[in-house]
């Protein structure tokens, strides 16, 4: 598992060579997207505003972003969850030219596939961590602040040295969390064994289901 | 008689303090945690954690920026006199709430949940929300919670009739399978502190299972056996399951397990589960007759636990 620091715009070959458990640190512009812009491009059909349609690094984040003397001041940040999003996972990799997600947990199949056929990867935080990051993020500009309010707008970030974050979705379609899945499940049955209650159990019916 | 302009003022102070002001029960539970894992890469998580939500308090700012749904618990005496009343009480929360929001020390989060509209100020229908205890005496306690949508809306809130005939080994079930399939990935933002609130009706459970989240502090026990041994049964069961901080692997996956009950029904037992996120907010002050104040450590909700 390797560590390493990269450079937005994200080139093929910077993403192809990760793996899922490596850690990245990532430097360079970037800009944040929730459901509100989600649904304001694909089902709205609006199109991406053009000082952030070249970027190819999106954060899946609602920051708190105070204005101050003319300025964004970043109050704090912390990835949201990526798979609420899944929806439109797949056509943002595909329609964005995305080469990299930041999010907290992950992403599902359909995504994954169109990771796999546009070379793009997940990466997710180990920790909850805002007063870590938030010096090496410098927020330079904004659209659609009024149509979606502070937390959904896609705000412009010039990141530094952002991370670290894990690899959890690579290119290849692995998938890190759910590798981890067959771990909990397994343990899932000796936890339950260890306070009495057998593999069997099933719950009394009270009504269908 | 507690006048508005105090009230107000506590109230503003509760929800600042809450947002960047990690509780000393946190605290200690985080420290024990880093000492106790054996995860390199978790231990590292929770180190980096902590070092952030104590960061908080210097740059005065909130510890997530998910600072959630702002919910406010009174505990109120019977004697309390305060001017302008309960309706008083609620609208100075209200501003309170809009203040903490444009000063940056909540996020505006709240929101229609059709049409999605912020009025940026989590300012809304039913929202915040007040819940009363009726106590003896003339002062009134205060206690702001940050409630963080990672852990209300990615599984780590649920509800199960459990029969009779399934008893304690259906509840405990209900629960592991619940956080089982709750922190795949990390979305409720574990290690967490569990709630669980058995019998009542449906809503009566799912109150008494956020309040054990919420308002419990970490570390304490249920007074009666049969519900502490739930607690520390299922305090090892979710220990043993390797979710880790934020779902990456590690010893430590919940802080605390806490129940509450209720009598129920001889037809079943309501049994919900409500998780609080590892970065848990919650600020707690209490006002006496004449105006003055003290920050209490614990809100003291359920009666020394």
């Amino acid at each position: 598992m390797g560590v390493f620091h990269l450079k937005a715009p994200l080139k093929e070959e910077d993403v192809t060579r990760l793996n899922i458990g490596d850690t990245v640190f990532i430097s360079g512009d970037a800009f944040t997207c929730r459901s509100m812009l989600h649904r304001w491009i694909f089902e709205e059909n609006h199109k991406l505003p053009p000082d952030i349609a070249n970027r190819n690094v999106l954060i899946h984040v609602g920051p708190i972003v105070l204005e101050e003397d003319k300025s964004w001041k970043l109050v704090s940040f912390m990835p949201t969850s990526s798979l609420r999003f899944e929806k439109w996972g797949a056509a943002s990799v595909k329609t964005w030219g995305l080469r990299m997600i930041i999010g907290k947990t992950t992403m599902g199949k359909e995504t994954m596939k169109a990771m796999m056929e546009h070379k793009c990867v997940h990466v997710s935080p180990q920790c909850v961590s805002p007063n870590l990051w938030i010096d090496s993020i410098k927020v330079t500009g904004v659209d659609l602040l009024k149509e979606l309010g502070s937390i959904e707008a896609a705000w412009h970030m010039t990141l530094n040295e952002l991370g670290p974050f894990i690899v959890d979705i690579d290119c290849r379609g692995n998938n890190l969390y759910k590798n981890h899945e067959h771990i909990v499940n397994t343990n899932k049955t000796m936890a339950l064994e260890k306070i009495g209650i057998p593999n069997e159990f099933k719950y009394t019916k009270l009504y269908g289901e | 008689m507690i006048y508005r302009d105090v009230y107000e003022d506590v109230i503003f102070k509760a929800i600042h303090k809450g947002a960047t002001v990690i509780s000393e029960d946190i605290r200690i539970s985080f420290e024990r945690a880093i000492a106790e894992e054996t995860y390199p890469a978790a231990k590292e998580g929770l180190e980096r954690t902590y070092e952030s939500m104590l960061l908080s308090e210097k740059k005065d700012n909130p510890a997530c920026p998910d600072t959630g749904w702002p919910i406010f618990y009174f505990k109120v005496g019977n004697d309390c006199s305060l001017e302008g009343g309960l309706m008083g009480l609620e609208e100075a929360t209200r501003r309170a709430v809009e203040k903490a929001t444009r000063k940056g020390y909540l996020r505006s989060t709240m929101k229609h949940p059709l049409t999605g509209y912020d009025p940026g100020n989590n300012i809304g229908s039913n929202i915040p929300s007040f819940t009363y205890q009726f106590v003896p005496g003339d002062s009134i306690e205060v206690t702001y919670v940050a409630k963080g949508g990672g852990s209300e809306c990615f599984g780590g809130t649920r509800h199960r009739v459990v029969a009779f005939a399934d008893g304690v080994k259906g509840i405990e079930k209900f629960v592991i399978d619940s956080f089982v399939e709750a922190t795949r990935s990390g979305g409720i933002c574990p290690p967490n502190i569990i709630g669980i609130g058995i019998g009542g009706t449906a809503n009566i459970a799912a109150n008494l299972a956020k309040e054990a989240a919420c308002l419990r502090t970490v570390g304490s026990k249920h007074p009666d056996s049969e519900f502490r041994k739930i607690e520390e049964d299922l305090f090892i069961a979710l220990n043993n399951l390797d979710v880790g901080i934020l779902g990456i692997g590690g010893n430590t996956s919940v802080l605390a397990v806490n129940v509450e009950y209720a009598y129920t029904h001889i037809a079943g037992i309501c049994v919900d589960i409500s998780c609080n996120c590892m970065v848990a907010r919650r600020a707690s002050y209490h006002i006496n007759s004449d105006g003055t104040y003290v920050t209490m450590d614990s809100p003291n909700w359920f009666r020394g636990r």
